[in-house]
């Protein structure tokens, strides 16, 4: 069993290896992540963290484009090009099929982070700053985050087309984003709400409640002065984010057991 | 006694489109509350039952759009049947046990372009469960069988249309299968590549597979098939052994002579129903078996030189276009009856006080 996810994730990883427009997105993001460099040399006295600032903010925002870019055509593409009719009749759980191309592209996306996160980490020393275990805490959480969102994408797209599938999706993460705050909102000052302000604020509240707090993935005040975060709180970060990831795999193998491959 | 191949009882597929349409439970509420025009439907397959035993080649025939590629995919576990079902090698479709032991050939296959025909055969392999070994010599054999091992360092998407049917074929059979589906394997093949299937499909029958496919090519079909089923709008019209279809109900007989001179040919031609000339050959039709033997004597006795002698049947495409009329006539009277019946009761409402 194990083996028919291990050849679908493979197979998934062996194709985006060799997909130029991976290498293509790839190499666009590392070519922001040189201009970095240039813009970071130009402030004065503020370099270091203007680079780290800026240069993890690009890497979290092109992985998760290119994590909802993949995720949201993940299905899609097997069915548009036809290539589930040969997989599919093959003695393989539907449920297979989904987590092996979610694990193949997950590994595709380790590898962008990982890429990215070791050019950021060459590019620090060039301004003087230094690289401690806060880099690879962010590369790690910007990693999550990115499994979550890619799990979030397969859900949609099991029964959604693409670019509805990437709107949600990208509407998920920024709610995500932005999560703690929306969280406790209420809208207006208190003596000028009314019931739909209330409404509004209450609906608000209860999409945040629902959507992974994405918040908690971003590190950049950490990075930026040099505090490490503590194990517990990475060990509970990265947990929350399995368990949104194997959520969302479920709910998505549900919704894909029944569709119907025209 | 072993089950039979393929067994389908009463399938049906209606699909719901659009958006609406598809989503649970909509199509009893658009029904309860009889919203016409929010949910299309569209009946796909209409009621098919039929039985492939053990060891045959069975030709699954018709016309665009009658259902052929729907009722496949059922039998693939690709769509859910609306009603109905059947067996797969004794399992209910879509079990995985029928599944390890099923090839499968879509049509216009499309494959993962970015391998070599070795990783693509490899990567089905794996799904088959098969080991390493058994994954390399089979790809092996299989890509020398099909006629692609100047191909081996290509990937797929360098490959011509019928380079891929071929690695499709392959991809079909990686897993030594009892039961191997195709759906119309000669598509966009030419002459040299659809005799090259044949083979392959004899070569399966004589291995004790079963074979079921689709196929507009009727003269392969012809060539191959032990039994056909004629699917026309969703059904099962015609389904049996091949000689037994195209057997005529007048046992007539060609007989092809040549060298005669026109006066032994308007003599000989009194005997015949029929009678054509091509190329110097004079090809007679007789309206009885029995009346062969004197036939055949007469015509050697004038002069000519007997070239062949053939039964009259029926061609398979005859019997297809036959089908097809027949079914397009039944509906066409079935719309004129309800016509006729809406008007009758229009005319009676209005003479109704």
């Amino acid at each position: 069993m194990i083996g028919q996810i291990l050849a679908i994730a493979r197979n998934t990883l062996r194709e985006a290896v060799r997909n130029k427009l991976f290498a293509t997105l790839g190499f666009f993001a590392l070519g922001m992540l040189g201009l970095t460099l240039a813009v970071s040399s130009a402030s004065l006295h503020e370099e270091v963290r203007l680079m780290k600032d800026v240069g993890l903010f690009l890497i979290s925002t092109f992985s998760v484009l290119i994590a909802v870019f993949t995720g949201v055509n993940l299905v899609y593409k097997e069915l548009e090009r036809k290539t589930i009719y040969t997989v599919m009749p093959k003695p393989i759980w539907r449920w297979q099929f989904l987590v092996g191309k979610y694990l193949g592209l997950a590994a595709t996306m380790a590898v962008q982070v990982a890429v990215m996160i070791a050019v950021l980490g060459g590019l620090i020393p060039l301004v003087g700053g230094e690289i401690g275990v806060e880099l690879w805490q962010a590369g790690w959480l910007v990693y999550a985050e990115v499994c979550i969102v890619l799990a979030v994408a397969l859900v949609f797209s099991s029964f959604s087309t693409p670019f509805l599938s990437g709107l949600l999706t990208v509407g998920v993460f920024v709610v995500g984003r932005f999560a703690d705050v929306l969280s406790t909102l209420r809208l207006g000052k208190p003596e000028d709400r009314t019931e739909l302000t209330e409404g509004i604020s209450a609906t608000v509240r209860a999409v945040a409640q629902v959507v992974p707090d994405l918040s908690i993935y971003d590190v950049t005040p950490q990075l930026v002065y040099g505090t490490p975060l503590t194990a517990g709180y990475v060990l509970e970060a990265s947990a929350l984010a399995g368990t949104y990831v194997v959520l969302c795999l479920g709910l998505a193998a549900v919704l894909f057991h029944r569709r119907d491959f025209t | 006694m072993a089950a039979s191949a393929i067994t389908l009882e009463g399938l049906v597929k209606t699909f719901d489109l659009g958006f609406l349409g598809s989503l649970p439970g909509f199509r009893r509420l658009s029904g309860r509350l009889q919203l016409k025009g929010i949910a299309h439907r569209v009946e796909a397959v209409r009621g098919i039952d039929l039985q492939v035993e053990r060891g045959e080649i069975y030709g699954f025939l018709g016309p665009n759009g009658a259902g052929k590629t729907t009722t496949i995919k059922m039998l693939m576990g690709l769509i859910h049947p609306t009603a109905g079902g059947g067996t797969l090698l004794g399992h209910p479709l879509g079990h995985r046990e029928a599944r390890a032991r099923l090839g499968f050939l879509p049509e216009h296959p499309y494959f993962y372009e970015h391998l070599q025909p070795v990783e693509f055969l490899d990567f089905y392999g794996r799904l088959f469960r098969l080991t390493a070994r058994e994954r390399k010599q089979r790809a092996d054999a299989l890509i020398n069988r099909v006629g692609l091992d100047h191909a081996r360092g290509r990937p797929l998407r360098k490959f011509s249309k019928g380079m891929i049917q071929r690695i499709g074929i392959a991809q079909a059979l990686i897993n030594d299968p009892d039961l191997v589906v195709l759906d119309e394997p000669m598509s966009g093949l030419d002459p040299m590549g659809r005799k090259d299937v044949r083979d392959i499909i004899f070569e399966l029958k004589e291995q004790g597979k079963t074979v079921f496919f689709s196929s507009h090519i009727l003269q392969d079909v012809e060539m191959i098939c032990d039994r056909v089923a004629i699917v026309v709008r969703g059904r099962v019209r015609n389904q049996g052994a091949l000689h037994t279809l195209l057997e005529t109900p007048t046992h007539r007989v060609d007989i092809t002579v040549a060298g005669l001179d026109a006066a032994a040919v308007t003599a000989l031609a009194d005997k015949a129903d029929s009678h054509r000339t091509v190329a110097e050959q004079v090809r007679f039709t007789v309206p009885e078996e029995d009346a062969v033997n004197g036939f055949v004597q007469a015509a050697i006795a004038a002069g000519g030189r007997l070239v062949a002698v053939t039964p009259e049947r029926k061609s398979l495409e005859e019997l297809f276009v036959a089908e097809a009329a027949a079914v397009e006539r039944r509906r066409a009277e079935q719309r004129a009856a309800e016509r006729d019946a809406a008007e009758q009761a229009a005319a009676d409402g209005e003479e109704t006080p």
